[in-house]
């Protein structure tokens, strides 16, 4: 008990007690710029109904669901492919699936910045290329209809190496016997995969989507420093309405209501996970 | 004959398969690290070279950029980047490795219920803490500080730290310490002189881990540093001003950001799923 009450204390001072003020302050309109608002319990569910009928949060809500969906869904097809393609034990390959962890280990703000270069056009390599092609150079994050397209890329780009990671492991640990089992039966190449590979692999693809669900909330520094939520709001995701609003506008009792929604949510998600995770897989 | 030409193409099949992949795969990665690549070729252009179209492939390289960086308020901030690193890492490590050392030696039935604390802090949105520790440092003084920065990344690395080690603590197996026990030595001193000792590869990984965090955060420095306790992440920002992009600075911080994280990562990728997973699984 010495050695682990004072990091448990420590841990409950870092996190449970942020979580009760984060809750306090979401029943108050606390406005920086508006001193009596601090500890004004008067009203304390309006912030929340004011929620339903705010347009810009509801906007906020399906840019987040774009933008998650999209991401997770590209994320695990190419994880998925490049999973398939990289298991296979070679020397090579080894040295290659290393190299592949680069974009998600990167600071997020440089993965921002990387994408900010590839999509300006003045110095787009893409456009060049485009240009090359006679194809349109489009203004990428300009352009309402192409900046969350673009936001999706960079997300896509920075954590597809998690999903073919997770789904490599997946793939390492799956018994031999039934994929032999089923080419002595004559079954082809697409039909193992299909019959008995993608079966054995639906957990960790399960956990594997769960989490980065939950993670594809924290796309801030992309949308930060690539859009700034623009334009208009066409990029504007929750958690990046909540810090306009918060850190913009002043308006932290606001902010903070947003907060409890998002966090609620992935604490819905976490439990998620560890139920299916704690029953079920195993990965490494 | 016909069996025979089948068999060669059957083996020329078996052949050709891993070349095939092995092609795939290296075009594949090429294909992603080559924007990482642009950002590094252009910390060497001037920004009228960066600019120019089509993109010059060779060019006199400069390190005028370098120099710059070097020179200005990112020197300053590049260092509190380290040093918050560091200290935050050491910090986590002084208080958690005891922790998961007991967590893994005394037999807790509700590992579950920790495993989901442990997992809502490090998934939590970052807006979610950021709130209330504003408003704390506000109150506190604490805002623009080192200090500062060196709690609030105690949220997400304490947690790590304790779960990680855990995992490590778990695969030491306890008979060496009955041992030691055995030949005098107390609880303690089994910890110290045995346990810990042969958990050297875990306490690295995890420490690069709390390093690497902290390093790679940008929402908290952004929210809750000013001019004082400016972060690297958060420098870089300052070259994108009003009248325009200057490419090249940015190039050369952005390298020089990403450097140690790539060193440490590829160091520990073996157990980058573990990490990045972090109370999730093994659960």
């Amino acid at each position: 008990m010495v050695l682990l009450s004072p990091a448990l204390l420590v841990l409950a001072v870092v996190t449970l007690a942020p979580f009760a003020f984060l809750l306090l302050t979401s029943l108050t309109p606390l406005n920086l710029a508006r001193p009596g608002t601090w500890w004004d319990f008067s009203r304390p569910l309006a912030n929340f109904v004011e929620l339903p009928g705010d347009s810009r949060f509801l906007n906020s809500l399906g840019v987040q669901l774009r933008l998650s969906v999209f991401t997770v869904a590209a994320q695990l097809l190419l994880g998925l492919g490049a999973a398939l393609l990289l298991n296979r034990d070679s020397r090579v390959l080894e040295a290659i699936r290393a190299l592949f962890i680069i974009p998600m280990v990167l600071p997020p703000i440089i993965v921002a910045i990387i994408w900010k270069v590839l999509f300006t056009p003045d110095i787009s390599m893409l456009n060049w290329g485009l240009g090359l092609l006679r194809l349109p150079q489009p203004a990428w994050l300009a352009d309402p209809r192409l900046a969350l397209p673009a936001l999706v890329v960079a997300d896509v780009w920075e954590w597809f190496p998690f999903t073919m990671l997770m789904l490599l492991a997946a793939l390492k640990m799956m018994p031999a016997e039934p994929l032999e089992a089923a080419r002595i039966d004559g079954a082809g190449p697409w039909q193992v995969f299909r019959h008995v590979v993608l079966p054995l692999l639906r957990p960790a693809i399960v956990v594997t989507v769960l989490f980065r669900l939950i993670e594809s909330v924290k796309a801030f520094p992309l949308i930060f420093i690539m859009t700034g939520g623009g334009p208009g709001t066409v990029t504007e995701a929750t958690n990046y309405y909540a810090f306009l609003q918060g850190f913009t506008y002043s308006l932290l009792g606001f902010s903070a209501a947003i907060s409890v929604v998002v966090l609620a949510t992935t604490f819905l998600v976490s439990y998620l996970i560890v139920s299916w995770a704690g029953a079920r897989v195993d990965v490494e | 004959m016909s069996s025979k030409s089948k068999g060669a193409r059957a083996v020329a099949r078996r052949r050709l398969g891993p070349v095939l992949t092995h092609g795939a795969s290296a075009l594949l990665l090429a294909a992603t690290l080559f924007p990482v690549l642009w950002l590094v070729q252009m910390s060497f252009k001037t920004d009228v070279e960066a600019m120019r179209v089509p993109p010059t492939v060779f060019f006199v390289p400069t390190l005028d950029n370098y120099a710059a960086v070097f020179q200005g308020k990112f020197a300053r901030s590049f260092v509190n980047s380290l040093v918050v690193s560091v200290l935050t890492t050491l910090t986590s490590m002084l208080l958690g490795v005891p922790a998961a050392y007991a967590l893994s030696r005394a037999s807790f039935g509700r590992s579950r219920g920790l495993a989901l604390w442990v997992l809502s802090t490090r998934m939590a949105p970052p807006i979610a803490f950021a709130i209330p520790f504003f408003l704390t440092y506000r109150w506190l003084g604490l805002i623009d500080t080192v200090l500062g920065l060196l709690v609030i990344y105690l949220t997400f690395n304490l947690s790590l730290v304790m779960w990680m080690m855990r995992t490590f603590f778990d695969g030491i197996p306890r008979s060496l310490e009955e041992a030691a026990a055995i030949d005098g030595a107390g609880p303690l001193q089994a910890f110290a002189r045995i346990t810990l000792p042969l958990s050297g590869p875990g306490l690295a990984t995890t420490a690069i881990f709390c390093f690497v965090f902290a390093w790679n955060d940008f929402f908290y420095a952004l929210v809750l540093t000013r001019s004082q306790a400016l972060m690297a992440p958060v420098a870089i920002v300052n070259f994108m001003n009003y009248e325009g992009w200057e490419w090249g600075r940015i190039g050369a911080a952005a390298t020089m950001i990403m450097l140690p994280v790539l060193a440490f990562a590829l160091t520990v990728r073996r157990y980058l799923i573990r990490g990045l997973t972090a109370g999730a699984l093994k659960g």
